[in-house]
């Protein structure tokens, strides 16, 4: 009995060393008192500092993927979003979703990447003076018929690629060294991942105008930074040439 | 005796013929990395490859060589038939049938989430229900090793179960509980996100019931190894085992300290608490307990094989042991690999030295080593030993044998030092490509191609044994009664180790005890879980 009570003792007053004491000797040592050390120990989450876990620093955006966002629409879905698309949209981005006006192609682009851009148009979250007007005004329900029209037009195609040796470094296989991931990892070619827009046969300067965004910060209703972290890291030649790339279906 | 034959025969062909095409994915993976090859255009495919590799090599490979090795021990050690053969052949098909199940989606591109899941990383259903497959087939074989052993000793009541056996039921109790935590994470967590029912997943809970399998499924790959240190090494150099205890003690540590530790690869995890943390790094130290009590005992038993033959001296009796017998030669091998890689693993274990070699090419150093050398070298000297029983072959080639053994070392020791080496360096792993053009990264390139010449002759050397294998005829004598180890003193085994009620009520004991909070809280917070990510993308 005395055993166990001592080792029960011995073990209380190593974890007090270990996990209080100890600890608390670092000047970077955020837990404030016995119990956010204990949590600590435990694992469980607490408020480290004044005010917990408040959000700070510039607004991004408040859209989160879900895969039920990239759904097909239904047809009345589809039909609603042509009629009020047709009203609204075609002047920029053309009659079918190809813009002739170097506004970003919309046909055939993933429904998810519609509805959060719009949602972004809409908070203020992606700036654009025209879009901003447009947005204003819409319901979630209309952004989803818009989305799903748009989604079910056939979207414009790059000529195939047979010889992979004239694709980009930066579209198939990035800079590892400066932390730039491959464009195809996202994009297509390599993996097309949820809320990553269709790019190919884009116009270019819509292209170079947005990495330009990204890069300064302009623009950055990215979550994460995704696009900024990628952005920010490339020359103006390296904008120019992947622009080139996903362009180049359009400039023919 | 031995109904088992094909049985046996069926389970190590499958596991060494997915070890041969596995192990040229690896060479492969090691050559689109180096400067030897301009980088890979589709870095998918590389990933593909490891994802294929990984199964392949730590779910297929071991389970079967476990499984198979399992039932010749449960013929040759009990020596009475084995009870079950229908369900052991429905265990082998359910193994198979996982193993091509889970095949297709990775061939396709859809299950690049490497063998440790990663999520939110999420594949093809088919490729989790085909690992299920894979672990219910394995449970099957835990269950039938259960059941004979139950049916021995009701026909010998109180006799002490051979050590091959004990050994070998330890293994499947093991494997059974280690097994449960990968399956709560891909029945309760996983799959339904891959079948489409939700859309989000508590990735960090699942990184925790992975750990849990993560790494005492290392123990489980390491008991076929350490059942032939004991009941094989001995006896094939002409020795006696120096402790039969000291080798069912060793048994019943793994069980119960493999389990609660696995939270040391999670070091870098913030949701796991720092307590946690230290409480498995500690208890990640005990292991090394049975593995340091392996390596004395059977440095102790080829001690005595070298003073029957003459040996003399404190140290002369080396000169005196039969270095032209392979099983000397492979078990010399593998504990100058578990030397260096258990080395490494104490590094890896403890909370501050895992920051610098966290993620980096030494993890990939150190488990090839443990796993690819120690380990699968003693698999090597399991079949060697079994073959003969098997398809009653003359005796194997012993100078071809010997050469791959050496092959396997060399090869071994030179694919993973380079990676020691630039892991220190802070060379990251799973990386498709590095830029070595770049000066701060030049300087290391000779140590891959090193890797891959170190991966070449680690091909040449399977290949090598799955020819002996092949070459050996059926039929030709007929072989001589198999025979395990005997201990050099008469042993009066204690009640305690001749059962394992005792030590699977610690097992899971501890489990509960250093698990049941992370899990528990990780569950019941609700801010945990994060988008899921699909491979194979639209």
């Amino acid at each position: 009995m005395r055993w166990i009570a001592s080792l029960i003792a011995l073990s209380v007053a190593s974890l007090l060393v270990g996990f209080v004491w100890l600890p608390s000797v670092h000047a970077d040592f955020t837990a404030r008192g016995l119990w956010d050390a204990i949590c600590r120990a435990a694992g469980v989450p607490t408020a480290w500092s004044d005010g917990g876990l408040a959000k700070s620093g510039p607004r991004t955006t408040e859209v989160v993927f879900t895969p039920e966002m990239a759904r097909a629409g239904s047809a009345d879905s589809i039909g609603r979003g042509g009629t009020a698309a047709t009203q609204q949209c075609s002047m920029c981005h053309g009659a079918r979703g190809v813009s002739a006006a170097n506004a970003p192609n919309l046909a055939g682009q993933y429904a998810e990447v519609i509805i959060k851009q719009l949602m972004d148009y809409r908070r203020g979250d992606r700036q654009s003076a025209a879009m901003r007007a447009l947005s204003v005004d819409l319901t979630d329900a209309n952004i989803r018929d818009l989305a799903a029209y748009y989604a079910s037009l056939p979207r414009p195609r790059n000529t195939p690629v047979t010889n992979m040796a004239t694709v980009p470094p930066l579209v198939k296989v990035g800079d590892p060294m400066r932390n730039i991931a491959p464009c195809a990892s996202c994009h297509g070619g390599i993996e097309q991942r949820l809320g990553t827009p269709w790019l190919e046969g884009m116009p270019k300067d819509y292209l170079v105008e947005q990495l330009a965004a990204f890069a300064s910060g302009e623009r950055r209703n990215d979550s994460h930074a995704q696009m900024r972290n990628m952005a920010r890291a490339l020359t103006k030649k390296e904008i120019d040439e992947v622009a080139t790339f996903y362009a180049r279906a359009a400039a023919e | 005796m031995f109904l088992a034959r094909r049985l046996v025969l069926a389970h190590f062909w499958v596991a060494f013929a997915a070890f041969g095409v596995a192990i040229l994915l690896g060479e492969w993976q090691m050559y689109v990395r180096s400067p030897l090859a301009p980088w890979i255009d589709n870095p998918e495919h590389y990933y593909r490859s490891v994802t294929a590799h990984g199964t392949v090599m730590a779910y297929v490979l071991p389970t079967l060589v476990a499984m198979g090795f399992g039932y010749a021990i449960t013929e040759l050690a009990l020596k009475r038939p084995l009870v079950g053969m229908r369900w052991a052949w429905g265990g082998f098909w359910l193994v198979i049938a996982g193993t091509v199940m889970a095949s297709i989606p990775m061939a396709l591109g859809q299950a690049s989430v490497l063998y440790t899941f990663y999520p939110p990383m999420i594949a093809s259903p088919l490729y989790y229900l085909g690992v299920v497959l894979v672990v219910v087939g394995s449970w099957i074989w835990v269950a039938l090793m259960s059941v004979n052993l139950r049916a021995w000793r009701k026909e010998n009541p109180g006799a002490t179960i051979p050590l091959a056996m004990f050994g070998n039921v330890a293994g499947a109790y093991l494997w059974a509980w280690t097994s449960v935590g990968a399956a709560l994470e891909i029945l309760l967590l996983i799959l339904p996100v891959a079948l489409g029912f939700k859309d989000t997943i508590d990735a960090g809970l699942a990184r925790v019931f992975f750990s849990w399998t993560l790494h005492a499924i290392v123990y489980f790959w390491l008991m076929p190894t350490y059942i032939a240190f004991y009941t094989i090494v001995p006896r094939a150099i002409g020795g006696r085992l120096y402790s039969d205890t000291m080798a069912r003690v060793s048994f019943v540590l793994f069980l119960v300290f493999s389990m609660p530790i696995g939270m040391h690869h999670l070091f870098a995890d913030p949701h796991i608490g720092a307590g946690f943390k230290f409480v498995h790094a500690m208890m990640t130290a005990m292991v090394s307990v049975p593995t340091l009590m392996t390596v004395f005992t059977i440095v102790a038993s080829v001690e005595i094989a070298a003073r029957l033959r003459g040996g003399k001296g404190p140290f002369g009796w080396v000169k005196a042991l039969p270095w032209d017998n392979p099983v000397m030669l492979a078990v010399t091998f593998s504990f100058v690999m578990l030397g260096f890689g258990g080395a490494g693993g104490i590094i890896n274990m403890s909370y501050q030295l895992n920051e610098t070699v966290h993620n980096t090419q030494w993890v990939t150093g150190h488990f090839h080593l443990i796993f690819g050398g120690a380990i699968v070298i003693m698999y090597f000297v399991v079949a060697y030993e079994l073959w003969p029983q098997l398809t009653g072959c003359k005796p194997l080639p012993a100078g071809a044998v010997r050469t791959q053994l050496w092959l396997w070392f060399v090869g071994m020791l030179v694919l993973t030092a380079p990676w020691h080496l630039v892991g220190i360096l802070g060379m990251p792993r799973r990386m498709a490509y590095y830029d070595y053009s770049n000066p701060a990264l030049a300087g290391q390139a000779w140590t891959v191609v090193a890797s891959v010449i170190g991966g070449a002759i680690l091909v040449v050397a399977a290949l090598l044994f799955i020819w002996i294998l092949w070459r050996a005829r059926r039929g030709e004598t007929e072989a001589a009664p198999f025979t395990f180890s005997v201990p050099a003193h008469p042993t009066h085994t204690p009640a305690l180790l001749n059962g394992f009620a005792l030590w699977v009520g610690m097992m899971i004991a501890l489990t509960v005890v250093n698990y049941g909070f992370p899990i528990a809280q990780l569950a019941l917070l609700p801010e945990t879980s994060v988008p899921a990510v699909f491979m194979g993308g639209r």
